[in-house]
Parts: structure tokens; C-alpha cells; sequence
């Protein structure tokens, strides 16, 4: 299992040099490796078919009991092979769709890491692994869409596609972790058992709430939807196989995996079932206004993911089989239409069809896979997508809470798509012939394989049923309702609700392509979105950013020294004083004090030291201040008890005066810098910050100290430390410890001291030189 | 009396802080030197006052006689007072060195990563 | 409780790693004043020797394969030689070795080569190493001027250059201006307990009387006062200012150096001081320690304001400056996830994890720029990485790996790290962090995979030099990176047994 991912991030490495050697048949060459897998994966259908799940372990996190777990159920094996079923079509469609492009060779490789790391998210049963896989096929995503880095709007949709997809990709991280913690596993397999457990769970909606947000980013689920359109700069094959086959149902597998352990409750039903509504709708309609063949695809994607997640929304047994049929049927049409929508351009040179017309007499292929491709888009019989929308209508109709209304918006939403697909189908190849920018003919092989392979496909399936639905849907279904189920597809039912229904939306579908035009403006109130929707709340966001950023720089990085200060100082002041004002009861603070008159006038000495140092003009006035300051406090220690320090005091202050004289005394006198406004500023800054301290003192000192040292020292100084002066023993003996970190510091300083020196010896060394 | 030096040493914060809000680097500098001595008399407030009894052990005896005044505080003080020098110098040499490359004392003048 | 102070009751031994280096600093410097100018190389090597000796001892203590000494508390109790510490000494050491190993070469070609750069290095690691084995307050305000002052020297290093002397002087300024804060935080705590050594600190609140508001007040103020003073080391917003100034002016090497040991230093103490000291200072009965919510405060301001304002940059060494702000951030959550008592270890566990791959990816950062920087400083600005991929494909792809792990895209050891950090904030109910931390990850994005961006997809000069020691910095800065990415248990197991908690 881990091989398959694997051999695919290997070829990877080694696709650039493959092209290199091979150049004109890379595709072909390259296409073995996923056509390969995809005969591995037919290879296992009996074995799933057969209810197995294939599982397999490696050690990856020991200790921590996470372990790198694969899970091949019926829903994996479905998933599997229309990525590498898909992929081998589109590395060969590549090769001859972007033949002569000299980045052909590292497209091969991001195509190859994308098709690993999605085998790695549907094989996956660690929850973590799965994650680490949906980023890198988001980011693989990013690459593929910026493939045309000089054109400036696909480096933009690139960006967009991974910003929604990435940022949903983190919500989702962020669930999946709620989610291991609230079940206290990582494995999904063991999720499942414990489905009650985790819905009951306080964390369940916050978890479910994150998981939906990456799933439906991902999945392009309204409000979301936005980047999908824009994601179609991509070339051809990236948007047939990333943005419509596969990645951008990473979602709808999720939701579809993880919904017997999180399905079923009423917050699930009512979100996923909205979502995929509104989306389903709304996906609809806006493909049938646009006239850009590969954005009336993406947005009928669009829709279809949205029928798609509805389905799941539901949840009831045949929602969840017509779910697995339209994912197969999808993957079909779409990726056909797709390709062939890649080969009109690549041969028309243009991709509005309002610009082309009657190419079905050069191109009769592409035409007949394009028509097939697209009647099975609209879900007409013979064709897959029949058998799909049947379903579809018969799980909407049986839906538990309001059947009337999902109908109607799937019905809704089907019209839509009926119109688009004769767009798509009918606009470009009938009709009067219409003057291209090139010369249209039938491309080569690689180019029409693909479309026709697949659209063929959609005929066969839509013809015998019977062969998927045993073997590939019904395993899926029962992987998802995690219970035995039996499918049984057919064209013909017989008359009933559901043929009414597609008889309708057909009609009606009809309809609207025939009327278009004319609708077109009116119904534009269908689409509030376009004036003020997410994309546009997006884009003011990208364009916000940088603006925003820009002036928080100018407030907060003004290269002041002094603002840094002050910011610093007001925030702390702002602080403290908060808590003081709402924890401290100032009443006890105040008390007479027991003062002697020599002690006022010390303290008086000090404060009008201070003073003077903040007044004085002259350098050596303010100098002498601040000696005035220092020795008042070196005289405090002598008043109070303590001798030590006072000595200390006197000595440092007299070569701390000593070293600003030496430094300062040819400066100039101070010049008025600042005006009086930003002087008064600080002031007030400066004396509230002082009052703070001020309260604090009074605060420690209403209470006597319960040193816990103090005694232990007084009783041990002179029996362990063979000393009478106690600081002293504690500073050489107790603390040893900091007092030769102190040395250090010191002799760091010195060092400093003697490098700036020392440099500007050198420098004057090197001047002279 | 610690009321009194609440008092002082608010106003040595409020003068300390002022200064280091100024224009010029000596006045920074002489800003951190108050900021300096507030701290320490801060420690040393903390640890509570004791008139005329220091932390020394009379020659006749094992024990000092209490009340002595907390030998704690103000080893910690001896500590920072040593490194609060050590800094000191080391911002003077620094400025010496930034006027002589400069030519000016203004901090303001001196916002060349801002320009790029 | 003590014993008869003699050497060997001292229990030197437990702190050997950090003696090593600290006796290797003293030595070199005695050496290198014989060691002529042109063959400063010699400084070097020693230095790198030292470190490697200091590093090899802190990794057999720290997977036990050796115990030093005789039980975890040395010098009284003032400092602690646990498992905490030997991570720590791991992660400084790992840094300075590679420090040592960028400076090499840049030192030459802009002419900075000068033994002093080897051992101010060699000093500041050891004021890192007693940072994070400190069992007293002072040994917290030592150790941190011993981490800084050699700092402000580096800063300042590259002369006459105006902007190297104003980012040294705004550094100074800034710094000693925080120390005073933490002095004062320092005193606080002392005034309200009584003591400076962190195991009293823990017993003393743990029999405070819980009516008592003042002493309450007054240990919240001074854990306060201590976390603003921390801050500045690890650039906390609102403390943060300083860090794009100095960063940008700066020799590149030692800020590739100091990016990392002063946040490891400030974290080690921040750590020391809060987790094991007040772990159990709780206000109203409440079930988390009472710093708690102002350090997630700080924690979502810190990356919020670091990760905007990083888009705008065009200078890659501040982009990095303010990255290393907004990741302070990230690690800031794991110290308030430690908060809660249940989390604590898991939580400190966390912050050393994140540390760690933040050492070999941020280096790893630096130490490209250092390779597209000409030697008179320029050249570090964005468009300096166009068309890095083609004319240096290995240097490009290491760069690819560091954006790619800063950014915290999985199998980086970017990710391991925010991973870990995450799950201890959603374990100690910090949701509304995680989110933002996880929110403002998507935000640094744009600006990271920009890099990677010009680097693959644009056109340009791509000029860069890789000379020896750098390019063996580089490549095992990624190795890092890559190997603690996709073998994530390799850094888990090495944090599994760390715990702060006293007596327990």
C-alpha cells in the first residue's frame, strides 16, 4: 500500500530526466506508472468487493502510539482508481498538450506528488497522515495553477486557491486534533466504534464546525466556491484532474469517511445539507452565465460538488449510493469535457464560445466525445449521468426533513446544468462557422484519447450498470454507512417519480439554453453574490493586507528609541495598575511614618539630586546631580545598617562620576531636542510610572518580611562559612555561585570595554594605512 | 521611614524614566544610572529597614544579636550594584564610540535600518 | 536542608557541561592574545572544539547514558542539573556550533575577524546554559546579563558601519532598560515570598494564605514585571521594538546566532521562573496559575502583530526579525498552556520542541542570507532570492526547506513544533490561541512561500556564495529540519522525561 504512494513521490524526483531522455513520448512513458497502479487497484476490487479491508501499519511515532496506518476500504478503492484511472489520462493528454513547453518536465513531477499524496488522503487511516497529505495536495495545487508563473492573474488564482484551500486545510487540523483528543485515538477505523461517544462530547460541534471548514474550502462549497473558477488559469489536464476529478473532492471524501463517526446528528445534517444546496444551486446557475468554456465547467464542478456533499447531507442509504455514482459518472463526463475543452483551445486558440462555432466538421472527434460527455452531463439516457440523477432524485424525495424543497433546489440546480452542458456541447461544434485565431484541425492522438476513452467509458457504464455497481459502488456505499449494502442500478425503472422528474429538468434545461440571453440579465438577483460576495470580501482582504500592515508598521515601528520606551512603559503602568486597582485594598497601605529629621534630609538630598539631573542645562551640572544622587544613597545604607554596601556605593559612584566626566566633558551643552508638548508628555508618563512604584513599595512594606533565609544564614555564617560579616559569606561562601557569575559579567563588560577600543585603534590603524 | 523611601525611589523611577525618554544618549545613560539606583534601593526597601544593627557577628558571639538587618537583600545588592557599573561603563565606551562616528548625541539622527 | 559548604558538596560535577564551557571561554581568551591576527582560524576551531565537548557531555546526560555529579541540585541549589537543563544546553549548543560555523568565513570577507567574536560567543552560550538550569532569581538576573552583554558587543560589531552601532546602541539601551524591569519583577517576587530560590518561591506560595491579596498583588506584579523584562529577550510584543532595528543592522551571522540562543535563554528562564517557581499560584481558587492569561495575551498579540507586519517587508533580514517575533509568539502559547497544572510538563515539552527545530530552521534562514549578502551588507534585500533555483539549486532548496518549516508545513520540523504547541494549548483549553496561532500560520504564508516563490519562479541574478563552513551550516541545518520532520519521535523522546514541577 505504502509502495503505491511511494513509487509515485519516487518518479516524481525522476520525471524531469525521464522527459529529458525521452522527450516526445515523456507522456507515454511517464503514464505507465499510474496505469500501473490502477491495474494494482482493479487487481484488489474482488477482495474489497468481497467486504475486506486491506490494512497496513508502520511504526511512526512510537512513543507518542501514533502510527502510520492505511485503510483500503470499498470507498478508498473508488477513490484510487479514478486518481490513477484519471492520472494515467492526463499525464498522456499532458504530453501532448503542453508538448515543446520547457517546464514539461517538473509539471510531470507536481502532477506525480499530487497523485501520491491524494492516493495517500483515501488510503489513509491516521488522522494525521491524512492531514499531511490534503496539504500537500493543496500545495501541489498551488504549484499547478501558478504553472504560467509569467502571467501575473495565475499567480494570483494560484495564491487564492491556497490561501482558501490552506487556511481551510489548518481548520481542518485543528478538528482533526479536537477530534483525536475528544476520542482519544488517531486511527479512523476507531472512530467509527465510538460515533455516540464523540457526539455527545462537548468539543463534538467546535470539532465538526473546523473539519466542515476544510472540507468544504476544499470541496468549493458555498461560501467558498470562489477559488475554483479563478483555479481554471491552470492548463488543461491540471484542471480536468485536480479541479474536477479528484483533489477537489478531497472533501467529499472526507465528509464521506469520517461520517459514521460524525453523520447523523442534527447540526451535521442541517450544515452539509445547506451547504451542498446552496452550492448545488448556485454552482448551477452561475455556469450557465458564463461564456468561458473552462468556467462554465468549473462552475458546473461546482454544482456537482455541491449535489455531491447534499447527498452525504442526507445520509440515508440510497443518497449515499447516489453519491458513489455520481462521483464515477462525474469523474467521467467532466474530465472528458475537460480535456476536450483543453483541445479546442490548444487548437482554436480561444476559449469563449461565443467565438467559435460549426468546428464539428474539423473536429468530429472531439465532437463526438464532447456530445457524449455532455449528455451524460445533463443526464440524459443512455448515459451514466442518468442513472446518476435518478438516484439523485430518488434520495432527495426521500428525505427525512424536507423532501418538497431539496428537490426542488436539485432540480433547480439540474437545470442549470442541462443548459450548460448544450453550451458546451452544442455551442462550439454546431451552428455557423465562426472565424478562430487558429486554423482548427483534429490534434494528435494524446490530445483526443483521453476525452473519448472516458467519455466511451460513461456510455458503457450507462449500458451495463451492473458492472460497477456490484463491484465499486456498493462497497463504497457500505464503507460509508459502515453496513453490508446491496446496489442495484438500471435505465429503466419504470414510469415513476423520478423519470417525471428528469423529464422536467430536461425540458425545462432545454429551456433555459434556448432562452439565455434573454433570461440572463434578469435572473441575475439569483446571484447577490457577485456585488458583495466572499470573493470580493477576499479580494479586499488580499489587497486589506499589505495596507494594513503598512500603516500597524508606521504606529508601531517608528525607529524611536524613545517611543519603544515610552510604549513599553505604559503598557507595563497599564497593567499593573489594572490588577492594583482591582485586586488591593489601598486602606492599609497608608501609616504615620517613623522618620528622624537626618533621614528626611538624606532622602530630600537624593530627590532633589534626581531633580537636578532632569533640569540641568550643562552636561557636568547634571553629572554632578547624579554623583549627588549616589552618594545620598550610598549614605541611606550607611543609616540603615548596612556598611558593605555603602563602601561599595561610595567607590563605584566616584568612578561612575570619574567615567562620565572622561567621556563627556568636550561635548557641546545640551540643545533642546524635544518641545515642551512631547517634555510634559513624558513627564506625565514618567511620574505615573513613579507613582506606581511608589504604591508597590508601600504595598511590601505594610507587612513585616517573612525571610525564609535570613535565619538560616545569621545561625551558619560563622560555623560553615568561618566568617563574621554575614553579607560577606553569603556572597563568597552560600552564593558562590552568583557572585562568580557576577565576575564573569563584569569581566564581559571589560572585555567590551577594551573591543570598542581597541576597534578604534584598529580603525585608525587601518586609516593611516 | 519606608514610607519616606517609597517615595524616593518613586521619584528616582519617575526621574530615571523621564530621562530615558530624552533625545539625547547621555541622558539616556544617566537615565539607566537612576533606574539603576531606584533598583537597588528597591531591593533593599523590600528587605525592610534596620537602624544601626548590621548583619556582622560581634567577636563574642556565634550569632549576630537581633535585630540585625537582613544580610539577604543586601548581598543581592552588592551583586547588582557590580554588574549595574559594568553596564554602566559599557554604555559610555558605546556612546563614545557611536558620537565619534556619528558626530551627534541626538538618538534621533540615527535611524539608518528605518530609512532602508 | 544544607550541607557544610566544601567544593565537592558544591556537586560542581552535575554542572559540567556549562563549566566546560565557561572555563573553555576564560581559557581561549587567555589563548587568543597569542594567537597572531591572519590565523584567526585557530580561535575558531577551539571554539567550535569546546562547544562540540560541552554538547557531546550535555547529550550523554541528557539520554542519561551518564549522570554527573550526584543528584540534580549544584551550588546550593542555585542551579539545577536536570533534563530541563541538559535539552536547553543541547539546543544553545547546537546553535552556537553552527553561530561559529556561519561566522567563519562572513567574519573574513568583511573583515571582522577578531578572536574576541569566538569567545563573547563562548560567554553568551554559558549565560544561556545557567539561564536554563537556574534555581534562584539571581542566578536569573546573572545569567541574563551574562547572556546580554556580550550581545550588545556583537551587535555592534561590524564597524565603523552606522547602522551596526545604532542597532548595538538600541539594543543596549532597550536591554538594560528590560533587566531593570526584571530586577524589580525579581524583587517583587522576593518581597512577596521571602526568598529568591525557586524551590522556596514554589513552597512559599503554596502556603500563602489565600485571603492574603496583597502578597497576591504583589507576586502577580512581580511576575508581571519579570515576564516584560523576559519578553524583551524573546521579542514579545508589545516588548518586541527592537528586534527588526538590531536584526537589520546587525552582522547577519550573530543575529543568525542570536535569534535563537537569546529566545532559548529568555524561554529557559521564563520557564524557570514561572513554571517551576509559581506553578501553583492560583488567584480565587481558579484551576490555572494566575500569569497564565496574561502571557496568552502577550502569546496572541506577539503573532498577530509579528506575522503582519512581516508581509509588508522588503528586507529579508527584518521579514526574518519580525518571523522571529510572531514565532516568540507560538512558543509563548506553550508557556501559558503550562499554566495548567495537568499540562505542565507537556506543555514545557512542547516549548523545547518548538526550540529546537526552531534552532536548525531559523540558523538555517540566516545562514542563506549570510550567502547572498556581499560584503559590504547589501544585497539582503527580497529580490536578492530571484532566480536562486537556477543558479544555486542546493542553496534554493534549503531555503525552499526552511520557508517550507517555517511556515509549519508538515514532514518540516516547523510543524512537529507547532504541532506539539497546539495540542498542549488545546490541552489546557487554550482554544481561541490555537486558533489564532493556527489563523496567523496561514497569514505567514504569504509572506514565506513568497520567498520560495521568486526563488523558483522569478528571474534573476541569484548571486550567492557557499564557501565551507557555511555550506556544511546550511546542509545540516536542513538535514535538521528534514530528519525532525518526518522522524517527529526523535525530538518527543528527547523532551518525554522533561518536567519542572519541584518534589515531583
Amino acid at each position: 500500500m505504502v509502495t503505491a504512494i511511494m513509487s509515485g513521490y519516487a518518479l516524481s524526483l525522476a520525471a524531469p530526466a525521464v522527459h529529458r531522455v525521452v522527450r516526445r513520448w515523456s507522456g507515454w512513458i511517464i503514464a505507465l506508472l499510474p496505469a500501473g497502479l490502477f491495474a494494482y487497484f482493479l487487481s484488489l476490487v474482488g477482495r474489497v468487493a468481497g467486504g475486506e479491508v486491506i490494512v497496513a501499519s508502520y511504526e511512526w511515532f512510537p512513543s507518542l502510539g501514533y502510527n502510520l496506518t492505511f485503510y483500503f476500504d470499498g470507498l478508498s478503492l473508488l477513490f484510487a482508481l479514478i486518481v490513477t484511472g484519471i492520472g494515467t489520462l492526463v499525464i498522456v493528454y499532458a504530453g501532448s498538450y503542453l508538448a515543446g513547453d520547457p517546464w514539461l518536465g517538473r509539471f510531470y513531477a507536481i502532477v506525480l506528488i499530487f497523485m501520491a499524496s491524494m492516493l495517500g488522503v483515501v488510503i489513509a487511516d491516521n488522522l494525521i497522515a491524512l492531514f499531511v497529505f490534503w496539504e500537500l495536495t493543496s500545495i501541489s495545487s498551488y504549484l499547478l495553477i501558478g504553472y504560467k508563473f509569467d502571467k501575473a492573474a495565475s499567480r494570483a488564482a494560484a495564491l487564492q486557491a491556497l490561501l482558501v484551500t490552506g487556511g481551510g486545510g489548518l481548520a481542518l487540523l485543528a478538528g482533526l486534533l479536537l477530534l483525536g483528543l475528544i476520542s482519544g485515538s488517531w486511527e479512523i477505523s476507531a472512530l467509527f466504534g465510538e460515533a455516540e461517544a464523540i457526539q455527545a462530547h462537548h468539543l463534538y460541534l467546535p470539532a465538526l464546525l473546523l473539519i466542515l471548514a476544510g472540507a468544504f474550502t476544499k470541496s468549493a462549497q458555498f461560501p467558498f466556491h470562489f477559488w475554483l473558477p479563478g483555479a481554471m488559469e491552470a492548463p488543461a489536464p491540471v484542471s480536468a484532474y485536480l479541479h474536477s476529478a479528484t483533489m477537489v473532492k478531497a472533501g467529499v471524501f472526507l465528509l464521506a469517511r469520517l461520517s459514521p463517526a460524525l453523520g447523523g446528528t442534527d447540526e451535521w445534517t442541517a450544515l452539509v445539507t445547506s451547504a451542498g444546496a446552496v452550492t448545488m444551486f448556485l454552482g448551477g446557475f452561475l455556469a450557465w452565465k458564463q461564456t468561458d468554456l473552462k468556467r462554465i465547467l468549473a462552475y458546473s464542478t461546482v454544482s456537482t460538488l455541491g449535489t455531491l456533499v447534499l447527498l452525504l447531507g442526507i445520509g440515508s442509504s440510497i443518497a449515499v449510493k447516489g453519491a458513489a455514482v455520481l462521483l464515477l459518472a462525474h469523474a467521467m463526463y467532466k474530465g472528458s469535457l475537460f480535456l476536450m475543452a483543453g483541445g479546442l483551445d490548444h487548437e482554436t486558440g480561444t476559449r469563449d464560445i461565443t467565438a467559435m462555432g460549426g468546428l464539428a466538421r474539423s473536429m468530429p472527434v472531439s465532437m463526438l466525445a464532447a456530445s457524449l460527455a455532455a449528455l451524460s452531463m445533463a443526464g440524459l439516457p443512455p448515459l451514466v449521468g442518468f442513472i446518476s440523477k435518478e438516484v439523485l432524485y430518488e434520495a432527495t424525495l426521500e428525505d427525512a426533513v424536507w423532501p418538497a424543497l431539496i428537490t426542488a433546489v436539485a432540480v433547480a440546480g439540474n437545470v442549470f446544468v442541462v443548459a450548460a452542458a448544450g453550451l458546451v456541447a452544442i455551442k462550439p461544434f454546431w451552428g455557423e462557422w465562426v472565424e478562430t485565431p487558429k486554423h482548427p484541425h483534429e490534434g494528435p492522438v494524446g490530445l483526443w484519447l483521453g476525452p473519448v476513452l472516458l467519455a466511451g467509458l460513461g456510455l458503457f457504464v450507462g449500458l451495463a450498470p451492473g458492472v460497477v455497481s456490484h463491484d465499486l459502488i456498493a462497497p463504497a456505499a457500505s464503507a460509508v454507512l459502515q453496513k453490508e449494502t446491496t446496489v442495484k442500478l438500471a435505465l429503466w425503472h419504470g414510469i415513476n417519480p423520478m423519470l417525471v422528474l428528469s423529464v422536467i429538468t430536461v425540458g425545462l434545461g432545454v429551456a433555459a439554453y434556448v432562452w439565455r440571453e434573454r433570461l440572463g440579465n434578469r435572473l441575475n438577483i439569483l446571484d447577490p453574490g457577485s456585488r458583495f460576495g466572499p470573493a470580493r470580501i477576499y479580494q479586499e482582504a488580499v489587497d486589506g493586507l499589505p495596507r494594513f500592515a503598512t500603516a500597524v508598521t508606521s504606529v508601531l515601528q517608528s525607529g524611536y528609541l524613545r517611543l519603544y520606551l515610552t510604549t513599553i512603559v505604559v503598557v507595563t503602568v497599564g497593567l499593573v495598575g489594572f490588577t492594583l486597582a482591582s485586586r488591593v485594598d489601598a486602606g492599609g497601605m497608608w501609616r504615620t511614618p517613623d522618620v528622624r529629621i537626618y533621614e528626611i534630609l538624606v532622602a530630600g538630598m537624593i530627590l532633589a539630586g534626581a531633580l537636578g539631573v532632569t533640569l540641568m542645562r550643562s552636561r557636568m551640572a547634571s553629572v554632578a546631580a547624579l554623583g549627588t544622587v549616589g552618594y545620598g544613597i550610598a549614605l541611606l545604607y550607611v543609616l540603615f545598617s548596612a556598611p558593605d554596601l555603602a563602601m561599595t556605593q561610595f567607590a563605584i559612584e566616584t568612578l561612575t562620576v570619574l567615567l562620565f566626566v572622561f567621556v563627556i566633558y568636550r561635548l557641546p551643552k545640551y540643545a533642546t531636542l524635544t518641545s515642551r508638548r512631547d517634555r510634559v508628555r513624558d513627564a506625565v508618563v514618567a511620574l505615573l510610572a513613579g507613582a506606581m512604584m511608589t504604591t508597590l513599595v508601600l504595598i511590601v512594606t505594610a507587612e513585616p518580611l517573612r525571610s525564609r533565609l535570613t535565619p538560616y544564614f545569621a545561625e551558619n555564617s560563622l560555623p560553615l562559612g568561618k566568617g563574621r560579616n554575614i553579607v560577606n559569606v553569603i556572597l563568597v561562601d552560600f552564593r558562590a555561585f552568583d557572585t562568580l557569575g557576577e565576575i564573569t559579567v563584569l569581566s564581559v563588560a571589560a572585555i567590551g570595554v577594551y573591543a570598542l577600543m581597541k576597534l578604534r585603534l584598529g580603525q585608525a590603524g587601518d586609516e593611516e594605512s | 521611614m519606608e514610607v519616606v523611601l517609597a517615595f524616593v525611589i518613586g521619584g528616582l523611577y519617575a526621574a530615571g524614566l523621564f530621562m530615558m525618554m530624552r533625545r539625547s544618549m547621555v541622558k539616556v545613560i544617566m537615565g539607566l544610572a537612576l533606574l539603576g539606583y531606584a533598583s537597588n534601593l528597591l531591593i533593599f526597601t523590600v528587605g525592610r529597614l534596620t537602624r544601626g544593627s548590621s548583619p556582622l557577628i560581634p567577636a563574642d558571639a556565634a550569632q549576630p544579636a537581633a535585630p540585625f538587618a537582613d544580610p539577604l537583600p543586601q548581598a543581592l545588592i552588592l551583586t547588582a550594584i557590580v554588574i549595574g557599573f559594568g553596564v554602566q561603563a559599557f554604555a559610555l565606551v558605546l556612546f563614545k564610540r557611536t558620537y565619534q562616528s556619528v558626530g551627534t548625541d541626538d538618538l534621533d539622527s540615527i535611524r539608518a535600518t528605518e530609512k532602508s | 536542608m544544607f550541607q557544610v559548604p566544601s567544593l565537592s558538596d558544591l556537586n560542581v560535577a552535575a554542572a559540567l557541561p556549562a563549566v566546560v564551557l565557561a572555563l573553555g571561554a576564560c581559557v581561549f581568551l587567555v589563548v587568543d592574545l597569542f594567537v597572531p591576527r591572519e590565523r584567526k582560524h585557530i580561535t575558531a576551531w577551539l571554539t567550535a572544539g569546546g562547544l562540540s565537548v560541552s554538547l557531546v557531555l550535555a547529550l550523554l546526560s541528557l539520554t542519561d547514558v551518564v549522570t554527573f555529579g550526584d543528584g540534580e541540585e549544584a551550588f546550593f541549589g542555585m542551579y539545577i542539573a536536570d533534563q530541563f537543563t541538559d535539552m536547553v544546553n543541547v539546543i544553545v549548543l547546537v546553535t552556537s556550533l553552527l553561530g561559529v560555523m556561519v561566522a567563519y568565513n562572513y567574519l573574513d570577507r568583511t573583515n571582522m575577524q577578531r578572536g574576541e567574536y569566538y569567545y563573547l560567543l563562548l560567554f553568551t552560550t554559558a549565560g544561556v546554559m545557567f539561564m536554563g538550569a537556574a534555581g534562584d532569581l539571581v542566578v536569573v538576573f546573572v545569567a541574563l546579563e551574562l547572556l546580554s552583554i556580550p550581545l550588545y558587543i556583537l551587535t555592534g560589531f561590524r564597524r565603523p558601519q552606522e547602522q551596526s552601532e545604532e542597532s548595538a546602541m538600541k539594543y543596549f539601551l532597550l536591554g538594560a532598560f528590560s533587566s531593570a524591569f526584571l530586577v524589580y519583577g525579581l524583587a517583587l517576587v522576593y518581597g512577596a515570598t521571602g526568598t529568591s530560590n525557586l524551590r522556596e518561591i514554589w513552597q512559599a506560595v503554596d502556603s500563602m494564605v489565600a485571603g492574603d491579596t496583597s502578597a497576591q498583588f504583589l507576586l502577580l506584579t512581580g511576575a508581571g514585571l519579570s515576564l516584560v523584562g523576559l519578553g524583551f529577550k524573546v521579542a514579545a510584543v508589545p516588548f518586541h521594538m527592537w528586534t527588526p532595528d538590531v536584526y537589520q543592522g546587525a552582522p547577519t551571522s550573530v543575529v543568525a546566532y542570536m535569534s535563537v540562543a537569546a529566545k532559548v535563554g529568555g524561554f529557559a528562564a521564563l520557564l524557570r521562573v514561572l513554571v517551576a517557581g509559581m506553578p501553583n499560584f492560583m488567584l480565587d481558587n481558579g484551576t490555572s496559575a494566575a500569569w497564565m492569561d496574561v502571557t496568552w495575551l502577550l502569546a496572541a498579540a506577539t503573532m498577530i502583530v509579528g506575522n503582519f507586519i512581516a508581509i509588508v517587508q522588503s528586507d529579508l533580514k527584518r521579514l526574518l526579525a519580525y518571523s522571529s517575533i510572531a514565532h516568540a509568539g507560538y512558543i509563548l502559547i506553550g508557556v501559558a498552556a503550562a499554566g495548567v497544572p495537568r499540562v505542565a510538563d507537556e506543555a514545557t515539552q512542547a516549548v523545547l520542541i518548538y526550540l529546537m527545530a526552531y534552532a536548525f530552521t531559523n540558523v538555517g534562514a540566516f545562514s542563506v542570507i549570510i550567502a547572498v549578502e556581499r560584503d559590504d551588507a547589501s544585497n539582503t534585500g527580497l529580490s536578492s532570492m530571484r532566480g536562486l533555483a537556477r543558479t544555486q539549486p542546493l542553496l534554493a532548496a534549503a531555503m525552499a526547506v526552511f520557508m517550507l518549516s517555517l511556515t509549519g508545513i508538515p514532514l518540516t520540523a516547523g510543524f512537529v513544533g507547532k504541532w506539539f504547541v497546539f495540542k498542549a494549548a488545546i490541552a489546557a483549553d487554550l482554544i481561541p490561541v490555537a486558533v489564532i496561532g493556527v489563523l496567523t500560520s496561514v497569514l505567514s504564508a504569504y509572506y514565506y512561500l513568497r520567498i520560495v516563490w521568486m526563488m523558483y519562479f522569478e528571474d534573476g541574478d541569484g548571486e550567492a556564495a557557499t564557501p565551507r563552513p557555511l555550506a556544511w551550516a546550511i546542509g545540516i541545518s536542513a538535514i535538521g529540519t528534514l530528519v525532525f520532520g518526518f522522524l517527529p519521535y526523535l525530538l518527543s523522546d528527547m523532551a518525554r522525561e522533561i518536567t519542572l514541577a519541584f518534589g515531583g
